[in-house]
């Protein structure tokens, strides 16, 4: 199966435990195709900086929503939303998804092909050309968007991949809106490796500082480009262009920036490092460089595309902390009669709150054998906001708001008093690496005794 | 007779003695009334459960067989019963219910058995079939001795209610045997003979209206569950209601004299 090989790379760039709550998918049944891989039970997730937040401000409604319709399989349509796949999913929390891996869409861990006939019949070109779901850290530094810079406009590339490639209903004009503020609002990691002007900073290495010469010197075939040409330190490391660089056609330049944490390479995702990058540009552009020469271009790399906590561990505060900021809607969606974003809301929210639930195992989990008691109280607690997020949008379809305000004020007493249930059972979660291996062990089990040839 | 029509006879016959039984008599037969009409629910949860002892008794034998397809097809009808009979099992005999469906890690029960049977040519599987059985003969005894306590009996349907509405876009429960849309079917069968049997007379007698969006909540979830796979089901729609169903069946409970159950109860 294809998905040996998805979950083998998925070991080797040991971002999670390598395993399956829902994916990879196994058997025939479910929507996706037998040996998907989302990488969904991570413990580790990329670190989502937003400008508000390191400017000390509160994220505002619109970066609130725009996040909750990020985060909203009902987004997108098709089966993309029966898949439960949101565009959070393969950006996740803005960034990439290198364990990604759609068995028929992908032909590598980190790519898919979104014209294929999978997500939209009527987008399917008939052709397997998969993209690598780029970062969108920094991205409103980065037009033009999509791989070939097809899209000068943030906002019409969005709406095309919602409406044309994931078949997702005509999203309104405030969701396109929020989810560019949002988009606009991701920051890149902050790199203390390098200065003002994308210089590299006092400290470096003399193999970095080496790299950083080689990156500005003139191509000795083509004396007008250099590496620094197209990737502009003063910039983002991006020239807002496309260009062939011998992958198959004009694709915008990516930034280098956060970029040790969004491999693979190039549109199709095609090299795993930064040596088989600085090989393919060495043999493309007749650059002669030496074997020093290469790992200094390397160390130059890896320094510019350096970041400060790229990741954080999934656990009750984060999720918590997620959960609070995508509910803030309904502090002004409700006043305002907002039907639309009330049913996103609860949509959303009480879709996630039902997977944190999960992370609390069940009686029924034999691969859990404490805190049945502390797991009961986590889960009672967590399915009781999940009730009281549906009494809010059962108050506000049948018109009334003020129900729908006295249920949202009981949902903000039941979250104030959420922690410390949830952290009382973390040792018999899915939050503790024991429980999480002993959990997808099992479930790994099943799986190999389902394909083991039997005597 | 139809089994929904012996199911809606429970019904009118269990209201019936609600009615006799309210007043000077309730003290007698039971605590509350409603623990007296739940007894109309355990004819419908023997049958239930002697059809999945039934399948796994075939099941077994088919193993010995070797007769793969065979025992494929009496796992699948053992399972009938067993989810029907799913809002009795988590309240009321939670140690079987983690025997016979433990999920993921099954060294015992349905799922012990079902990704080899449903993914090998040939298996020896006998053994474990063999333990369902067990437990399964011990669970068709305890269905008949258990009191059947109405507040339990809520819970359960409550609890069952709510998990039809979970996500199941990786296959769900019984991903191997393909069967969880199935699954989902008889646990809503097994909820609305509960709320049939058990509450819907009291209900309507409390509360007509409420009693109507009950009905129309459970007609909407059995709907939405004639989606041809799970791959094509409306998953939103689905959780939507079979929350509102949670909601209008813990509005229900104080209604008819019940304490509103949380979902957990049953494990705590």
């Amino acid at each position: 199966m294809i998905a040996r090989a998805a979950l083998f790379v998925a070991v080797a760039l040991a971002l999670a435990v390598p395993a399956a709550q829902a994916f990879p998918v196994i058997g025939n049944h479910a929507v996706l195709p037998a040996g998907t891989e989302l990488g969904e039970d991570a413990l580790q997730l990329p670190r989502e900086l937003f400008k508000t937040d390191a400017a000390g401000g509160s994220r505002s409604y619109l970066v609130n929503l725009g996040d909750l319709a990020f985060s909203s399989p009902s987004l997108l349509g098709g089966a993309a939303a029966q898949a439960g796949i949101s565009c959070d999913t393969c950006h996740v929390n803005g960034t990439t998804n290198p364990r990604l891996f759609i068995p028929g869409l992908s032909t590598h861990p980190g790519n898919f092909d979104t014209t294929g006939a999978l997500f939209n019949p009527k987008a399917d070109d008939a052709v397997l050309d998969p993209f690598t779901t780029p970062s969108l850290r920094g991205a409103r530094y980065l037009a033009p968007y999509g791989h070939d810079g097809r899209s000068t406009s943030l906002r019409d590339f969005v709406r095309n991949v919602i409406v044309n490639e994931f078949a997702g209903p005509e999203p309104s004009p405030a969701i396109l809106d929020a989810m560019v503020v949002y988009i606009d609002d991701i920051d890149f990691l902050p790199n203390p490796g390098l200065a003002a002007g994308g210089r590299l900073a006092a400290g470096a290495s003399e193999a970095e500082r080496r790299g950083e010469a080689l990156f500005a010197k003139p191509f000795p075939r083509d004396p007008q480009l250099s590496c620094a040409g197209c990737h502009n330190p003063t910039a983002a490391f991006v020239d807002h262009r496309q260009h062939d660089v011998g992958s198959g056609g004009l694709f915008k330049t990516p930034t280098l920036l956060d970029a040790n944490f969004n491999a693979p390479y190039f549109h199709d995702g095609r090299y795993d490092s930064y040596e088989k990058v600085v090989a393919h540009f060495d043999r493309v552009f007749d650059l002669a460089l030496s074997p020093t020469d290469r790992q200094d271009l390397v160390a130059y790399l890896t320094a510019v595309g350096d970041g400060e906590k790229p990741y954080v561990s999934d656990g009750v505060a984060p999720r918590l902390d997620e959960i609070a900021h995508f509910s803030s809607v309904l502090d002004t969606a409700i006043p305002a009669h907002d039907r639309a974003v009330i049913a996103l809301a609860v949509d959303t929210v009480g879709g996630d709150l039902r997977e944190f639930t999960e992370m609390f195992p069940d009686r029924k989990d034999g691969t859990v054998s404490g805190g049945k008691a502390e797991r009961a109280r986590a889960r009672a607690a967590l399915e009781e906001l999940v009730l009281t997020l549906r009494a809010i949008d059962n108050a506000a379809t049948a018109g009334q708001f003020d129900e729908a305000g006295a249920q949202y004020d009981a949902y903000r007493r039941q979250t104030a008093v959420l922690a410390p249930v949830l952290t009382a059972a973390v040792p018999w979660s899915l939050f503790d690496p024991a429980v999480h291996d002993a959990h997808y062990g099992a479930l790994r089990q099943m799986k190999q005794a389902a394909t083991k040839p039997t005597p | 007779m139809t089994d929904l029509s012996r199911r809606a006879l429970a019904s009118c016959l269990g209201w019936l003695l609600l009615v006799c039984l309210s007043g000077a008599a309730r003290a007698v037969v039971a605590d509350d009334p409603l623990d007296a009409v739940a007894e109309g629910l355990r004819p419908s949860l023997i049958e239930d459960i002697g059809q999945a002892l039934a399948g796994a008794q075939t099941l077994h034998e088919r193993l010995s067989a070797h007769d793969i397809e065979g025992a494929r097809k009496a796992w699948i009808a053992a399972r009938i019963g067993w989810e029907r009979a799913e809002v009795f099992t988590g309240g009321f005999v939670p140690d079987l219910d983690e025997k016979i469906d433990s999920w993921p890690n099954a060294r015992t029960g349905f799922h012990a058995i079902e990704a080899r049977l449903f993914s090998a040519e040939e298996a020896d599987m006998a053994p474990e079939a063999n333990t369902l059985v067990f437990y399964l003969t011990d669970l068709t005894i305890k269905v008949r001795d258990a009191p059947l306590n109405a507040q339990r009996v809520l819970a359960g349907t409550t609890r069952l209610a709510y998990e039809v509405g979970e996500d199941k876009a990786d296959g769900g429960e019984s991903r191997f045997s393909g069967t969880s849309l199935d699954d989902m079917r008889n646990n809503l069968i097994g909820i609305q003979s509960a709320y049939d049997i058990v509450f819907a007379g009291a209900v309507a007698h409390a509360d007509a209206a409420l009693d109507k969006t009950i009905r129309a909540q459970i007609g909407e979830l059995k709907t939405l569950l004639q989606a041809p796979d799970l791959k094509t089901i409306d998953s939103s729609r689905l959780r939507a209601v079979s929350e509102a169903l949670v909601l209008s069946l813990r509005t229900a409970a104080p209604k008819v004299g019940l304490i509103a159950p949380t979902l957990e109860q049953l494990s705590q």
